[in-house]
């Protein structure tokens, strides 16, 4: 979950009328999760689905709503623009990133910190609705360093500009091969032509989704600003630009309407009316509110509502595209309640609970292991190709792998408990023995596509740990169990040292092995005494 | 107070009260007790207070390998005179007897005043000046000789013992610590043929023995699962590995949301699910998608297999497969994070799921099935914060007060399954969720710190932590 880091003075002015302590207590009901906490700042998580919360006019906006200090939907005001204001689209850029959107936004102010916000804004925005800049990206740029119209359209690979953060010029296939943005998204734009924004003086600004122009950097000593979104779905475009453009106007801009061809940006910031029946809302949330409470519940948390007929209508701001249907606002209802307020109920159970019958099995087997002397061990389904099979000479041809793993320790599925018990008896060298250790656990194997079954395995290392004494355990666990009588017939087994392993059989059907484990195996785990051990499949008894 | 005693501790206490203050050498020496046999004894007698130690140092002297030799065939000067006894001889002659003890010999002969010396051509002659007697040093060898070994403090005239240490090798000095033995004022009123036959000492340290059992992590998850139980939920259990379908798709996770790339889930190389769900169910499913999503899905993205990331994809299946009107069930099991590894983060921990379907249930049941499972998990002080889940709404997560940490650590979440996750499986009515992951509660019921602790199996932190917690 992505962090903003929000100074309190700040907020504090943003949100007036308030103090820092109520602001603070009223953090976690707008879902941010405070994951640090200073005099000067808090660092707060907030949601993916909430874009508009990376930024502290964002997070203001919701407070005030809560404190009741301003309610409803902030509206959108979009000034018209001279004919110039204009990005022309190139039939040619159609075929590989087809849209773009955009908005002009004047006499604003920026600080370092709003910088460093709207940064983090449009990474969130890259990410979630852009799915990692493919159906959208965008670019905010200092309007006062470009000259409008602007086009956009395609170029080759040697097409050459001053990319953001660098002095001098690079070509298209530069950046592509030499930059970190290059190598993470290049993959986005396949073929010979790449999307590109041109000014009316011919200077690049833009190369979408990968890289800014140097020339149009915003600073703090930026104060009107231009906003292009590209990309390759329309409406993620527009709910990305949404977002930004409600952000500027909250830090202070005033927006003026940037023409995508013949259609104007004011267009897109039009609101969503959807319906709300009030009897969801109350058995929803278990509550037996009237429809205007309901209304206000929801003006608090800045959306528009109003009662119609027996039906509330409400009205979404466009930003708001995290609202798919009436269960949403069901949720905005109970922030503008308070979820505080909200008091638990116990509803009656209709039915009695039971275990699953494997797992009273598993359990009750385990426990007769304990009463056979036996600690349990839990290890992971993934492990090690070294310990699974490399340490324990067991034939790896049909390993189950995973794909890219972070650590090597965890790659493939275990098809045996036993080496990791080997594993967990290296560990303990130091502590006293005897030690007998048992593990209840899921294997996995390669067919149908993948087949999992639950095993037992158990361990004894003692200086006296033999076949003999191993064999015993096993006839025990099965005659106290399942009352089952198990054969052991001669067979042999990487893991098992030659002549002391055998296969078990149980009504002539093999269920498992058993043995004194392989001393160049008890080596390789530098393990200093005789183990002993057996493994059994349960997925027979259940 | 009676003493339970040891015969070991038996036999050196009615040696000492005859015999005070022994060596522990003495104590082999005058009993059939071996040196271990003593020594133990003497260490626990000491525990006892029934016996003091005291260290000490003592000398010992014997004979070299010349004292030896002339402890056999005398003193260089006893060999001279005996030589010139009958008559007297040339110091040529007598050099080439005694050879080059000659000038000891001559030395000694005149200080003892046994010879004269003459002088004559070629060579002096040396004759008896008086009958020798045996001298101090000559005495002191045949003793030391005699005895082998004796206490240095046990000769008295240490002038003859320096003046023959003076001569190379005739006495070697021995250094030895000895342990001696005293008993206490309250061991000598022991009467030891009174004390008990066969008893033993109650009161002495035994071996530590371990007593073998379940795993604590293990003891955690059935609590859990008994707390379940006991709130009328009923077990369901699925796969490990799952096809994409059920771990995501038919919880409304669209095929290009970052949250299914390679990032935080395990795919498993190779391995396409083939019969996952039925054609009605993928069919709703992928419409479900394409008018919330708006984009084509893929039945192929669906069919990779995957290890599961939450236990949720066990329960969606069984509603989509039962359909129930009224219903509690759970799921408790391992899910996987393709994660680095941390003292909070394991790529394969437990989560436990449980949901309620019912025709009036609300969030406010929800939040009080919560409140009694924590009561019930002896966890009082708790409180609900509003959250985001991407197949639930609304959505909440619990906050419980952790008095050692002094602070609200986050646990299970929960929320109202979305109407997108349901519809499509014809399930109409609302389904309560709730769950999270179970080392997070474990860790605070057992004081962890490092979550890796449980999957250590390390025997010292298995064998010795409390088990009724």
């Amino acid at each position: 979950m992505p962090v903003v880091t929000l100074y309190l003075n700040r907020l504090e002015k943003l949100v007036g009328k308030s103090s820092k302590s109520k602001i603070l207590d009223a953090l976690p009901f707008l879902g941010l999760d405070i994951e640090e906490e200073t005099k000067e700042y808090v660092k707060v998580e907030y949601s993916p689905n909430r874009p508009d919360y990376a930024t502290d006019v964002g997070i203001a906006a919701g407070l005030q709503g809560l404190f009741g200090t301003k309610k409803g939907l902030e509206k959108i005001i979009i000034k018209k623009s001279d004919r110039l204001a204009l990005i022309k689209t190139d039939s040619s850029v159609k075929k590989i990133r087809p849209f773009v959107c955009g908005i002009i936004a004047k006499n604003g102010k920026l600080d370092d910190e709003a910088i460093k916000q709207l940064i983090a804004l449009q990474e969130d925005l890259h990410f979630g609705v852009g799915r990692r800049r493919k159906k959208a990206s965008v670019g905010i740029h200092d309007l006062d360093a470009l000259s409008l119209p602007l086009v956009y359209t395609v170029k080759s690979k040697d097409h050459k500009f001053v990319p953001l953060t660098m002095t001098a010029s690079m070509s298209v296939a530069e950046i592509l091969e030499k930059t970190d943005v290059g190598h993470d998204y290049g993959k986005l734009i396949q073929g010979q032509k790449v999307p590109m924004i041109i000014d009316s003086k011919n200077n690049t600004i833009s190369f979408p989704p990968i890289i800014n122009s140097a020339m149009t950097t915003v600073s703090t000593k930026t104060t009107n600003l231009l906003v292009e979104v590209t990309g390759t779905d329309k409406n993620s475009t527009e709910d990305a630009l949404a977002v930004v453009a409600t952000t500027l106007q909250g830090l202070g801009f005033t927006l003026y309407d940037l023409k995508t061809d013949s259609k104007s940006s004011s267009l897109i910031f039009k609101t969503r009316p959807m319906p709300l029946d009030p009897n969801l809302v109350n058995q929803t949330l278990g509550l037996d509110l009237t429809s205007a409470t309901i209304c206000n519940y929801l003006r608090k948390c800045r959306l528009d509502a109003s009662p119609r007929g027996k039906k509330i209508m409400c009205n979404i701001p466009r930003f708001r595209f995290d609202i798919f249907g009436p269960m949403d606002l069901v949720e905005e209802v109970a922030l503008g309640y308070g979820i505080q307020n909200l008091t638990p109920t116990l509803p009656l159970s209709a039915s009695v609970g039971q275990k699953n019958a494997i797992t009273k099995k598993m359990d009750q087997l385990g426990q007769i292991m304990v009463g056979l002397g036996f600690t349990e061990a839990l290890n992971t389904s993934l492990t090690s190709k070294r310990t699974l099979y490399d340490e324990t000479k067991r034939n790896s041809s049909k390993l189950i792998e995973v794909a890219e793993s972070k650590s090597l320790e965890y790659t493939i599925l275990r098809d045996s408990l036993l080496p990791e018990l080997l594993e967990n008896l290296s560990r303990n060298v130091h502590e006293s023995y005897p030690q007998n250790i048992f593990e209840i656990g899921t294997v996995f194997f390669g067919d149908s596509p993948i087949n999992e079954s639950v095993s037992l395995a158990c361990i004894s290392a003692d200086k006296d740990a033999s076949f003999t004494k191993i064999k015993a355990t096993l006839q025990s666990l099965l005659k106290t169990g399942s009352d089952i009588e198990c054969k052991t017939k001669t067979s042999t087994n990487p893991i098992f040292e030659q002549g002391k392993t055998a296969d078990v059989i149980v009504n002539d059907k093999k269920i498992g092995v058993i043995g004194q484990i392989d001393s160049k195996v008890i080596e390789n785990f530098k393990i200093r005494v005789p183990v002993s051990g057996f493994e059994i499949a349960l997925s027979d008894f259940f | 107070m009676s003493q339970v005693l040891h015969p070991i501790e038996k036999t050196i206490i009615k040696l000492l009260k005859t015999t005070p203050n022994l060596t522990e050498e003495q104590i082999v020496e005058k009993t059939n007790l071996s040196i271990d046999q003593t020594r133990r004894g003497i260490e626990w007698l000491r525990l006892k207070n029934l016996a003091t130690v005291s260290e000490s140092e003592k000398s010992f002297v014997k004979l070299g390998t010349n004292g030896l030799r002339a402890k056999q065939d005398g003193l260089p000067e006893r060999k001279l005179v005996n030589l010139i006894e009958s008559q007297p001889m040339s110091f040529s002659d007598l050099q080439k007897k005694l050879g080059n003890e000659i000038n000891v010999a001559i030395a000694n002969a005149k200080k003892n005043n046994w010879i004269n010396i003459e002088k004559a051509e070629p060579s002096n002659i040396v004759s008896l000046n008086q009958k020798p007697e045996q001298t101090r040093e000559e005495k002191m060898i045949s003793y030391i000789g005699d005895n082998g070994k004796v206490a240095a403090d046990q000769i008295k005239d240490t002038a003859t013992l320096e003046s023959i240490k003076k001569r190379p090798d005739y006495i070697i000095v021995e250094t030895t610590k000895s342990r001696t033995v005293l008993l206490s004022e309250q061991a000598k009123t022991i009467d030891v043929e009174k004390e008990d036959i066969g008893a033993i000492d109650v009161e002495a340290e035994v071996p530590r023995v371990y007593a073998a059992r379940t795993h604590p992590l293990k003891d955690t998850i059935d609590e859990i699962r008994e707390v379940f139980v006991s709130l009328g939920f009923s077990e369901v259990m699925g796969n490990y590995t799952q096809p994409s379908f059920w771990n995501f798709d038919a919880l409304f996770t669209p095929q290009d949301h970052p949250a299914r790339e390679m990032q935080d889930t395990f795919y498993i190389k190779d391995k396409l699910a083939e019969k996952f769900a039925s054609a009605d169910q993928i069919k709703k499913v992928s419409a479900a998608h394409k008018k919330g999503w708006k984009y084509d899905w893929s039945v192929d993205a669906a069919k990779k297999m995957v290890l599961r990331t939450h236990t949720t994809c066990v329960t969606i299946k069984y509603l989509a497969d039962h359909k129930p009107q009224e219903d509690r069930v759970f799921s408790l099991g391992r899910v996987f994070r393709n994660e680095k590894v941390s003292y909070k983060h394991l790529v394969e921990f437990n989560q436990v799921e449980g949901i309620v379907v019912g025709k009036n249930v609300s969030l406010r049941d929800l939040m009080g099935i919560q409140t009694e499972f924590y009561k019930k998990m002896g966890l009082y002080k708790i409180k609900f914060w509003p959250t985001f889940f991407p197949y639930t709404e609304p959505s909440l997560q619990t906050m419980v007060y952790n008095e050692r940490l002094g602070k609200w650590v986050e646990l299970f979440g929960m929320g109202i399954f979305r109407p997108e996750v349901t519809r499509p499986f014809g399930i109409t009515r609302p389904v309560l969720a709730w769950g999270g992951g179970i080392e997070r509660i474990a860790m605070l019921k057992y004081g962890l710190d490092d979550v890796r602790e449980f999957y250590n199996n390390n025997l010292s932190w298995l064998r010795n932590v409390t088990k009724c917690q």
